[in-house]
């Protein structure tokens, strides 16, 4: 083996053998932080859904809205002049006599 | 903590039970802690990311689906996180003979001098002058090593923590390798 990669082993595996930082328990105010932050999340994630129900219920509203409008603008195209009938009565009596 | 009890507080815990997010706080606590200090040991504000982890863990309950224990997912967790947070760390010093404390040149001394295996007393040196190397490598070629060398994983087992591929992982490691047998040969230059 190459005595370079030799020394890298077993620098390693020295390495490996130290012992670590012992873990003790969360350090003071950690759990409360991370708790906290969780609960932000939690509330941040309430807020997005209450947000995207509304947005939803705005839409359904919206479309509800334009379906029931229709056929009201509908009837209110065709009866937008009320005397048309009359003068369409008119134009034609006018047309018959220039005819003959 | 048994694997029924843990089922049961992730059960809790995802229907927003406090209690229950509590007890798998102190649970992963010691796990997370661990694999924190061990993947960013110069840093200070270990602290700061062992919160990210827990808080990422306990926001995402419902994403584990239980096909993994529990605390492999949450080692998962950990080392992504770990290794976004080096990838921000644009600084990779030079390790010269002249910047190693006394315990690390006496490592490589003892190292060039003698073929066998070091002493204990070496341990910690070498564990400070293995830091220094790596913190020369790329973020995550740094974490490679660090897991296979000095934590001694399998590349199966890293490729389940890391997400990367097993050929990826090869190749990688191999580049990672070959930069650390050039920088720890300039060493022995300096040291001769």
């Amino acid at each position: 083996m190459n005595p370079i990669d030799d020394q890298l082993d077993r620098l390693f595996r020295s390495a490996a053998q130290a012992r670590p930082r012992p873990v003790t328990a969360a350090p003071f105010g950690l759990e409360t932080r991370a708790l906290a932050a969780w609960r932000a999340g939690r509330s941040a994630e309430t807020v997005f859904w209450d947000m995207r129900l509304l947005v939803r219920g705005l839409i359904v509203a919206g479309l509800i809205m334009a379906v029931s409008f229709l056929p009201a603008l509908n009837s209110a195209e065709s009866t937008s002049n009320p005397f048309a009938d009359y003068l369409q009565m008119t134009d034609s009596t006018v047309a018959s006599d220039e005819a003959q | 903590m048994t694997d029924a009890e843990v089922t049961d507080c992730l059960a809790r815990g995802k229907a927003g039970d406090e209690k229950a997010i509590l007890e798998i706080f102190h649970f992963m606590y010691p796990h997370v802690a661990k694999l924190v200090q061990a993947n960013l040991p110069a840093r200070e504000s270990a602290e700061d990311l062992i919160q990210q982890v827990c808080v990422k863990v306990m926001s995402h309950l419902d994403q584990f689906s239980g096909k993994v224990p529990f605390l492999h997912w949450v080692s998962r967790i950990a080392v992504n996180t770990c290794l976004n947070q080096i990838r921000h760390e644009k600084r990779r010093p030079e390790v010269r003979l002249a910047d190693l404390s006394e315990d690390e040149a006496n490592v490589v001394e003892h190292l060039a001098a003698a073929p066998n295996e070091l002493d204990a007393s070496d341990h910690v040196g070498s564990k400070e002058l293995v830091d220094k190397l790596l913190g020369t490598l790329r973020p995550a070629d740094r974490l490679l090593m660090r897991l296979m060398y000095l934590e001694g994983r399998h590349v199966d087992e890293i490729a389940g923590l890391t997400g990367w591929s097993r050929s990826l992982i090869k190749v990688r490691a191999f580049r990672a390798r070959a930069q650390l047998r050039r920088r720890y040969s300039l060493l022995m230059k300096e040291n001769s």
